[in-house]
């Protein structure tokens, strides 16, 4: 008698090969592609679906930004009985500049979002898909001004809020602060696709991270330094002590539009304070700078292009 | 003009890519000149020494590179038209290392599906089927880095399946695996003409051509050498092989004596004959002298020599 035919047959297993089953489902084209590679590139930024070690930084760093944030809303709330003055320690304007954080985030970040998919040679199959090197560029760059974004305006979210529920009259202030509803999201916007652009054209040349880091950091360091020089530091100003050679310092550019914005004039305790059309100046080599990021990674990136 | 002419030629619905006057030359170098031919549905191998032109001939498949004469036709469509229709349609597993290390071969693949323009879901589920297909399904929520030169081959032939594509393009696919892995790799090319997926595999291992591929095309320096159903260019050499146990000896006397050729190879008799009467005449010499008959079998050509006489260097 056979092994089989003493096992009831409602109680006997199979083993099937499922084999290969075809897709017949809906397919999208260089749009699904492009939203895939951002989606993917945001994941791989955020330390998401990796080790526990590459969530740490983007993590830390989302609590460096808010802290400013928690300590103002927490001294509102401490002192919101006292017979004081309300003590800000940082305004909105401010707070669109806390850039030495955002800078470290871009010099990490950039790099490791473009620089494995060159040195790991995953090029040649992303764009064996229907991809462009231009959706490649939109993806990419806009991977890292969503987290730029998101994390720049979070905490002013989280000051806003908090700022409004430790005021006298939540409504009163939301009305009187009705201006930084637009001039926040534009500053950060202004700030986030800046950083993301230049973040990204650095890291496009080099296929080690840490060279590319070390080059965004040292974009920025130079310049600042160098447009000190020339200019002066602007902690001794007086007002109206600028000059135009603060359009060198890559790393105040678009600080100085965070100004006009929520100002309506460059500051005129800047670099740049004083100087004829400051406004206008910035905004020109904010667009130059960006033209030649995005100059240098259409380049690197044309040779997908038909 | 040779453009307009070139559209209007009908699509046979068996011919999966059409290359005509296909021309690439970089500064200093041809690599393909002026290469015409047709290739069906089906496995086929693109068969070639190093630098013979299939590695750019992939990159034109894939609109990856624009041809300097002629065009390319895969499904139906002009390359040059609509290079992401094509690019949609088809899967693509380089020769080199392409895989990001520090991610699972789950999320690679799913990524790929996603970016072949599968949705969300459909990608992940997808991923899992292939990656199970290819034989990695214990190993798929591991980090590639700590993969075996044949499991990345296995992944990276799932990424190229994932997307479901017509035909699939197979650059190398068993270099560096050990004689098992590549049994097996092989084994997985020959099933995907089951699956309904087509096969352009390139390779200089015409072994692995003549196990898997019922079509070749080789290529040398840029020109085409020979293009075949792969029966068909295995042709009969005239050779034929007798194996009489122990008495090869007595029976290449036996042969001489009746006026036919033949030496001892690897313990054999390989015979020279032409046409029936000298089979017939061997056949008798082998029953004359009373020996046992285990094995008479025609020798065909391999694809090397076929290789070799295209080329011109067989002599």
């Amino acid at each position: 008698m056979s092994a089989d035919a003493e096992i009831p047959e409602s109680r006997r297993g199979a083993v099937y090969d499922r084999g290969y089953r075809p897709y017949e489902g809906p397919r999208g084209r260089r749009g699904a592609a492009t939203g895939a590679l951002y989606r993917a590139s945001i994941r791989r930024a955020l330390g998401l679906r990796r080790a526990w070690r590459q969530k740490v930084a983007p993590f830390v760093l989302l609590g460096v930004v808010t802290v400013p944030a928690i300590v103002n809303v927490g001294i509102g709330y401490i002192t919101r009985d006292q017979p004081i003055d309300r003590i800000e320690i940082i305004t909105y304007r401010e707070y669109v500049g806390v850039s030495s954080a955002l800078l470290l985030f871009v010099a990490l970040v950039a790099p490791d979002v473009m620089c494995p998919d060159r040195r790991q040679r995953v090029l040649p199959l992303m764009f064996a898909r229907p991809l462009t090197g231009t959706d490649y560029v939109v993806a990419k760059v806009g991977s890292i001004t969503t987290i730029l974004f998101a994390f720049s305006f979070l905490p002013q979210v989280v000051l806003f809020i908090g700022n409004m529920l430790v005021s006298d009259s939540a409504l009163d202030y939301f009305t009187g602060h009705l201006d930084v509803l637009w001039q926040v999201p534009v500053a950060v916007l202004l700030l986030a696709v800046y950083y993301a652009v230049i973040g990204c054209a650095i890291s496009s040349l080099t296929d080690r991270r840490i060279v590319a880091g070390a080059a965004v950091i040292g974009l920025f360091l130079v310049t600042s330094i160098s447009s000190g020089v020339i200019v002066g530091e602007s902690d001794s100003f007086d007002g109206n002590d600028g000059s135009l050679g603060a359009l060198i310092n890559v790393l105040a550019l678009p600080l100085h539009l965070r100004d006009v914005v929520f100002l309506g004039h460059v500051d005129p305790y800047s670099q740049l304070g004083g100087v004829d059309n400051g406004g206008l100046l910035a905004a020109a080599t904010y667009i130059v700078v960006l033209c030649l990021g995005l100059g240098v990674l259409w380049r690197r990136y044309r040779w997908v292009e038909r | 003009m040779a453009h307009e002419v070139w559209q209007t030629l009908a699509v046979d619905a068996d011919t999966l890519l059409r290359v005509t006057g296909l021309t690439k030359r970089y500064p200093g170098v041809t690599a393909l000149d002026d290469l015409t031919l047709e290739i069906p549905r089906g496995r086929t191998g693109l068969v070639g020494a190093n630098g013979a032109g299939k590695s750019t001939m992939f990159r034109l498949l894939l609109g990856l590179a624009q041809p300097t004469e002629g065009h390319i036709q895969v499904c139906g469509i002009d390359v040059a038209d609509d290079p992401i229709e094509v690019r949609s349609r088809l899967g693509y597993m380089p020769e080199h290392d392409c895989l990001p290390l520090d991610q699972t071969a789950a999320d690679v693949v799913s990524t790929f599906g996603e970016l072949s323009g599968l949705p969300r879901r459909a990608a992940r589920q997808r991923a899992s089927d292939i990656l199970d297909l290819v034989g990695l399904d214990e190993a798929r929520f591991r980090p590639i880095g700590g993969f075996s030169t044949g499991m990345r081959q296995r992944t990276k032939l799932a990424q190229a399946l994932v997307g479901d594509p017509e035909l699939v393009l197979l650059d190398e696919p068993t270099a560096g695996l050990d004689p098992l892995g590549r049994e097996e790799m092989l084994a997985l090319v020959s099933r995907l003409g089951t699956f309904g997926i087509s096969v352009l595999m390139a390779t200089h291992l015409l072994d692995d051509v003549q196990q898997v591929c019922d079509h070749v095309v080789m290529i040398d320096g840029g020109k085409l050498v020979v293009s075949g159903a792969t029966d068909s260019l295995l042709d009969r050499t005239g050779v034929v092989t007798v194996d009489v146990g122990r008495h090869s000896d007595e029976l290449v006397a036996g042969l001489a004596r009746a006026g036919l050729a033949a030496t001892i190879e690897n313990g054999l008799v390989e015979a020279t004959v032409d046409g029936d009467k000298e089979m017939d005449l061997l056949r008798d010499v082998v029953a004359d002298l009373g020996l046992p008959l285990f094995r008479l079998s025609t020798r065909l050509t391999s694809l090397d020599e076929v290789f070799l006489r295209g080329t011109g260097e067989s002599a």
